[in-house]
């Protein structure tokens, strides 16, 4: 089932989903107050796929 | 005008360094990959997890590319309409919070710059956001299934633009006329899904109305909307667009009393 045209066509959808989680990593080591402690939006950062880092972006900076 | 330019570069400068101009065009993208990708191996993945008896033969036909456009335009009117809101709602609202305001109120601030230039740069996120992630769906159907007519797509996808343009203008007011950014977020939504609730219910005669525009973008890919009744959408549009503005920059101004020092 993992043939060339799948790895091909779910690559960019890999790539973005990386980029996304490496900027809310970069933002999190940056940020001296996030919206709790730093372990645990790292966590959610890098285990849950797309939401995690659209919750830190919109959550954990304390943006609002 | 220096002024607004001014304060233009550094809503700029804000939002390059909180990274918006980044994960919210991802965002969108990602969502306008996954519609059509998903459905593509949609017989594989009903395989995979099962449910189905030995031998059994799926034959699903293949969608249609135009209703995959406007599937991903409903994943933007969801998820992306949610995420732009939660992004924005605190442009105005958190600024007299978290001191940046204390700065600015100090200074001789033209109120109509301020306001503008946060609308400018949150509506240029938007539509980058909204046309990246089409192209990226238009993309991806046309590579999996065949291609809509890009003419089709073009108009749709402008239609479409008008609509997020005015959903942002929303926000911005929300934020300036509200204490925090949480209230204005929730006055958005609750805006929003309580006028979309009155016009499925009492609306199938107003065909003028800024909500109709959704239904207007997705007619561009099927026989085209009545260009009268588009026209006067779009008139209406603007019109809510500058009063929402004006408002937002009156309250802009009322609120400063509220800045925290």
């Amino acid at each position: 089932m993992l043939d060339e045209r799948t790895i091909l066509l779910v690559l960019p959808i890999l790539v973005l989903q990386l980029a996304l989680m490496i900027f809310a990593i970069v933002d999190l080591i940056r940020n001296p107050n996030p919206n709790g402690p730093k372990w645990m939006w790292a966590a959610i950062i890098v285990l849950l796929n797309l939401i995690g880092p659209i919750l830190y972006f919109v959550i954990g900076r304390r943006n609002y | 005008m220096k002024q607004f330019s001014a304060l233009l570069l550094k809503e700029w400068r804000e939002n390059l360094r909180n990274y918006k101009i980044f994960w919210i065009p991802i965002v969108f993208i990602l969502l306008g990959i996954t519609e059509p990708l998903s459905n593509y191996y949609l017989p594989q993945i009903l395989d995979a997890t099962g449910g189905l008896p030995e031998g059994a033969v799926i034959e699903l036909p293949d969608p249609e590319p135009e209703q995959l456009m406007v599937a991903v335009m409903g994943q933007f009117q969801l998820i992306g309409m949610l995420v732009l809101v939660l992004a924005y709602m605190g442009s105005i609202a958190g600024e007299r919070r978290n001191g940046t305001a204390t700065l600015l109120y100090v200074r001789p601030l033209s109120y109509v710059s301020y306001f503008l230039s946060k609308w400018l740069m949150a509506s240029a996120v938007a539509l980058l956001s909204v046309w990246a992630g089409f192209l990226a769906g238009y993309y991806y159907t046309a590579v999996l299934f065949s291609a809509v007519p890009f003419g089709e797509f073009l108009a749709f996808a402008a239609t479409y633009s008008v609509w997020i343009v005015l959903v942002v203008t929303l926000v911005l007011f929300a934020s300036a006329s509200m204490p925090n950014g949480g209230l204005a977020a929730g006055l958005t939504l609750a805006a929003l899904l309580i006028l979309q609730l009155i016009h499925s219910l009492f609306g199938s005669q107003w065909d003028w109305s800024p909500f109709r525009l959704p239904n207007y973008a997705a007619s561009f890919l099927d026989i085209g909307p009545d260009a009268v009744a588009l026209a006067w959408t779009l008139a209406l549009s603007l019109v809510c667009l500058l009063i929402l503005a004006t408002m937002g920059i009156w309250f802009a101004k009322r609120n400063r009393a509220k800045t925290k020092v």
